[in-house]
């Protein structure tokens, strides 16, 4: 008993006129003292704890009411009269909470079950991609009949509110994802939980990259190799990953900016799809080291490869066999090589100049071989006819952007394309419609910057075709182009931000000829 | 009429009334005002050197006279800075742009 830890005093408010707890000499814990209902009190607030109790000193506190502090005022008032506010969210659920069962689950009411579906049937045509949630695995739903168990346990159900029937449609947009598309989040799920840094969603028929499905592979880690000891060297492996695209064999038109935002990424195919234009924002995708895009339907290739080239990492590209343009259907303004300003008579196959060992630079590095024609776009976007471009050309030059172009730009930049549906903006004037619907594509497609200004830019207001020979990277930097080999050259477009931004052909030629000329 | 032409600031005046002085060569950034103010059109803009734009408003139209000012200054120049548009007006400025061609 000695050993025992006296309990503190109990508290003596009621023999001492002045509460003993502000006493100095008092040993009581600085936490209030505890509150019970029973404790005769006029309110259980407590403020007024210690407030003095009048008269009904000793008398229970008599307490009617709910839980939450709902006083009776008058004692007759029944039960029922609390209904109207148990619609006060208590933050707890409980399974006869009404309001929300019956939403999900389906009543034995028949009309509101149908309507209920109609409504999820009528938002599904709508259904914007951008609603999906990149980790939520889209969950089938059945439609139970109108006796299913559940519903028949329920009993009867009071009349649901209409913005209850409207609120679950939210969580079932999702379930109108195509298979093809499930089946690539599985695959990229999949990927990410087991650290595979080669994801390959080749023949998956996919028709567009649904969003949000590459996303998440920006962030993918490998995870270290777990082996019995004993621990060999090998076993220290790069956890960076080594991150393998392969959308190989779908039937893919465009690419979505989303793919350009994996900078990590090294090796793309995009074999076997239906691409016809690769965006410029390609150059995002500074650690590309292979690149295929055999079997498409491309004509020509954005400039930014050659970028890629240069700058970047890419050092393997496939782009045969696709519908490309020819150097000899095509029209050339200038030749760049052999070094020359008239026309190559195109009967002669255009090769590599002789050389002897040791093998130059050239062998190795893309060669500009023709450029061509410069068109050139009026604000709006529209082409200018040649004859007409050159007369005002020297007018306008200038590389300020038009306003057009300065308010596209900042709406790309803002989120008003996410924020604003089609239907919002279909009832402004046409030219205007265009611009929005052009803008929109642009950042869709990932964006697009000035290859000669570096801006950032929406409208292209000049437009070129520049010829490379690139068949050492076709090739994959195997070997240099051997003596006085056939060169093929590839279609690069290159577009500029302003008038001003063409091509300086005095200036290509100043750096290509005395290499030429050395050999 | 020649002294119109001679007339170095022009007046832009919105639809609620704010009105912009500008620089005459600055306002022809636009291709609109510059047809508006030709003298040889003979249009009464280019003769009392006003143009009351009353589809624009003030707002609007302030945000356009900075970016002819904008285009003034940077024409000469290789590298032009951005200019800034604050989102809730790029739809407008758009439609300016489109009633102005610039």
């Amino acid at each position: 008993m000695e050993n025992e830890i006296p309990l503190p005093l109990p508290p003596r408010r009621r023999k001492s006129h002045r509460p003993s707890r502000f006493d100095d000499r008092s040993s009581q814990p600085s936490s209030d003292p505890a509150l019970f209902s029973s404790d005769d009190i006029p309110a259980s607030g407590l403020e007024n704890y210690h407030a003095p109790a009048h008269g009904n000193t000793g008398r229970k506190r008599r307490y009617r009411g709910t839980w939450w502090g709902e006083t009776v005022l008058d004692p007759k008032r029944k039960r029922k009269d609390f209904k109207d506010k148990r619609f006060v969210d208590s933050g707890v659920w409980m399974g006869s909470d009404e309001s929300f069962a019956e939403s999900l689950l389906p009543s034995e009411d028949a009309p509101i079950s149908e309507e209920f579906f109609k409504n999820v049937r009528n938002s599904n045509p709508r259904v914007p991609k951008k609603e999906q949630d990149e980790d939520a695995v889209p969950f089938a739903f059945a439609a139970p009949g109108p006796e299913s168990a559940l519903g028949m346990d329920r009993g009867p159900i009071s009349k649901p509110q209409p913005q209850v029937v409207t609120q679950p449609r939210v969580a079932f947009r999702r379930v109108f994802e195509s298979q093809e598309h499930q089946l690539a989040r599985a695959i990229v799920n999949d990927c990410l939980e087991k650290g595979q840094d080669s994801v390959d969603l080749s023949i998956g028929n996919m028709r567009e990259i649904p969003s949000n499905l590459l996303g998440p592979l920006q962030h993918l880690t490998k995870l270290p190799a777990v082996r019995e000891p004993p621990v060999t060297e090998d076993v220290y492996s790069s956890l960076e990953p080594f991150l393998r695209l392969f959308l190989a064999g779908n039937s893919l038109f465009k690419l979505s900016s989303e793919l350009f935002d994996l900078t990590s990424l090294k090796v793309l195919s995009l074999r076997n799809n239906k691409l016809t234009e690769v965006p410029p924002a390609i150059r995002r995708l500074t650690s590309l080291q292979d690149v295929n895009l055999s079997v498409n339907r491309l004509e020509y290739l954005p400039w930014e490869f050659l970028w890629l080239i240069r700058k970047g990492d890419l050092k393997h590209l496939i782009v045969r066999p696709n519908p490309l343009m020819q150097i000899d259907e095509a029209e050339i303004a200038h030749w760049h090589y052999p070094n020359t300003t008239t026309p190559v008579s195109l009967d002669k196959p255009l090769r590599l100049q002789e050389y002897e060992s040791p093998v130059p630079e050239e062998a190795w590095a893309p060669i500009h071989i023709a450029t061509g024609p410069i068109r050139r776009f009026n604000t709006d976007g529209y082409p200018i006819p040649e004859a007409q471009s050159n007369t005002t050309s020297n007018e306008f030059n200038s590389n300020v952007p038009s306003l057009r172009e300065v308010s596209l730009v900042s709406l790309n930049k803002s989120n008003f394309f996410d924020l604003t549906p089609d239907s919002d903006i279909a009832d402004l004037p046409e030219l205007m419609l265009r611009l929005l619907r052009y803008g929109r594509e642009v950042r869709a497609a990932g964006g697009r910057c000035c290859s000669i200004c570096h801006r950032n830019f929406v409208l292209p207001r000049t437009e070129w075709i520049e010829w490379w020979d690139c068949s050492t990277y076709e090739n994959g930097l195997k070997g240099p182009r051997a003596s006085g080999e056939k060169l093929r050259p590839l279609p690069f477009k290159r577009l500029g931000c302003s008038w001003e931004c063409v091509p300086e052909m005095k200036s290509v030629e100043v750096t290509y000829i005395p290499e030429s000329t050395l050999e | 009429m020649s002294e119109a032409t001679q007339q170095e600031y022009v007046t832009l005046v919105s639809g609620d009334g704010f009105e912009f002085v500008v620089p005459r060569s600055t306002a022809c950034v636009s291709g609109t005002i510059r047809r508006m103010l030709d003298p040889s059109s003979n249009f009464s803009e280019a003769i009392t050197g006003r143009c009351v734009l009353e589809t624009l408003s003030g707002v609007v139209l302030e945000k356009v006279c900075e970016y002819f000012c904008y285009n003034q200054k940077n024409k000469e120049q290789a590298n032009v800075p951005d200019m800034e548009i604050p989102p809730e007006l790029c739809l407008e400025l758009l439609m300016a742009a489109d009633y102005l061609d610039t």
